[in-house]
């Protein structure tokens, strides 16, 4: 089974890479920094669809543009939730609905720092002497068809999450979170009311 | 000099231990966005999938494990890579309500070649299936269709592994997506 680093990310895997290399010593630890650039919009300054109506959903959460089905399953039931919770749409659900309203979620990891792997494994051979600060970027991709012959409207927002291992100092622009899991869960959290914002003050969006 | 020497060896037993040895199992079929959304737009009727099998004359062990992820293997959800590109099918199909499973239009399929390799430098898989479809039980569409992908292979294992993983796995709605463009395919599905 893959660890929760791995699924959520390709620059996650310093994480792995340099925590296992010094576990020996115990004396790394990953931090975790989801960006402050980017807040959560409250579910009141959506607008919603007008009449009501359901839509179908579909999410997927990518690595550099290619599936990541674990990371997918580990999401997925929060994003529906954040959806159903934000009142936008009469009803959601992952099966067709009548009049074919369709969303897609798309939430692709991209590398922001070079040679990510090469800094990881840096750091843990040194047990954490040389610390390591990589970037990882987070695009969500909203398209939504407000029926079955609509035309695509697409939304776009961005997020950034922080990691540092070993001696380096905090970013200055990041809220600490525990663990991997709680970050990716947080921005995407974040960057899902920011898509979805943009999407639902679209002129033609109903 | 010692504490190099224990440092060198500690760092090779954990790289070891990180080129795991196990076999991961692929995910439940899921329809892709892209697929759907091509779907949507295609005017074809609803059609039912059957029978999708390994093709006469392969290796039987192509349709149940997956080498070339160094000390790691793949294997389909339900035993099959053939019954994960009819489950990956059917799931397109569905999201986009374009699936009857009385329509006299029947889908089937042969998978003719499954394929990955997570080299250091160029990774690479590769996916292929003939494809039959029959309408009123005359056969009105029959195609093999391959796809390829080539990507950045890193030098260790954490990272190869899974990218190439991922990269097989979208392999399966990048095939799909492929029968889906062929005119062919939209013709013998016709509305």
């Amino acid at each position: 089974m893959q660890g929760i680093a791995t699924t959520f990310g390709r620059t996650l895997n310093v994480v792995l890479l340099a925590a296992t290399l010094a576990a020996l010593s115990g004396c790394i630890v990953p931090h975790f920094y989801v960006d402050d650039a980017v807040k959560e919009v409250p579910a009141a300054n959506l607008r919603k669809t007008e009449p009501p109506h359901p839509v179908q959903v579909m999410f997927e959460f990518q690595t550099k543009g290619a599936p990541n089905a674990k990371a997918t399953e580990v999401l997925k039931a929060r994003v529906l939730a954040q959806i159903k919770d934000s009142s936008v749409f009469a009803d959601v659900s992952e099966a067709p609905v009548a009049d074919g309203a369709l969303l897609s979620i798309q939430i692709n990891n991209v590398s922001l720092t070079d040679d990510v792997a090469r800094k990881g494994f840096g750091t843990g051979l040194t047990f954490g002497l040389v610390g390591t600060s990589v970037d990882d970027g987070y695009i969500c991709t909203l398209t939504y068809h407000a029926d079955a012959q609509a035309p695509a409207l697409v939304s776009q927002a961005r997020h950034v999450l922080h990691t540092t291992i070993g001696n380096t100092s905090a970013p200055l622009n990041g809220t600490p979170v525990a663990s991997a899991r709680e970050a990716a869960e947080l921005l995407t959290r974040q960057v899902l009311s920011q898509a979805l914002n943009d999407l639902t003050h679209k002129t033609d969006f109903r | 000099m010692r504490d190099r020497v224990l440092l060198a060896g500690l760092a090779g037993l954990t790289l070891l231990g990180l080129g795991g040895c196990a076999t991961h199992s692929m995910p439940e079929p899921t329809a892709s966005f892209a697929n759907v959304e091509k779907l949507r737009t295609a005017q074809i009727r609803p059609a039912m999938v059957g029978t999708f099998m390994l093709a006469a004359g392969k290796p039987k062990d192509m349709d149940t494990t997956l080498g070339g992820l160094r000390s790691t293997s793949l294997a389909p959800a339900h035993g099959s890579f053939a019954l994960q590109l009819r489950d990956t099918l059917v799931a397109e199909l569905k999201n986009a309500s374009l699936y009857d499973g009385t329509s006299p239009a029947l889908i089937e399929g042969q998978l003719t070649d499954s394929f990955v390799d997570a080299a250091i430098g160029t990774s690479s898989g590769r996916l292929a299936a003939r494809f039959t479809i029959k309408r009123d039980g005359h056969l009105v569409f029959d195609k093999e269709l391959v796809v390829d992908e080539q990507w950045d292979g890193s030098f260790m294992g954490p990272v190869a592994i899974p990218d190439a993983i991922r990269h097989y796995e979208g392999l399966y709605h990048l095939l799909i997506g492929k029968l889906i463009d062929e005119p062919d395919f939209r013709a013998a599905l016709v509305r």
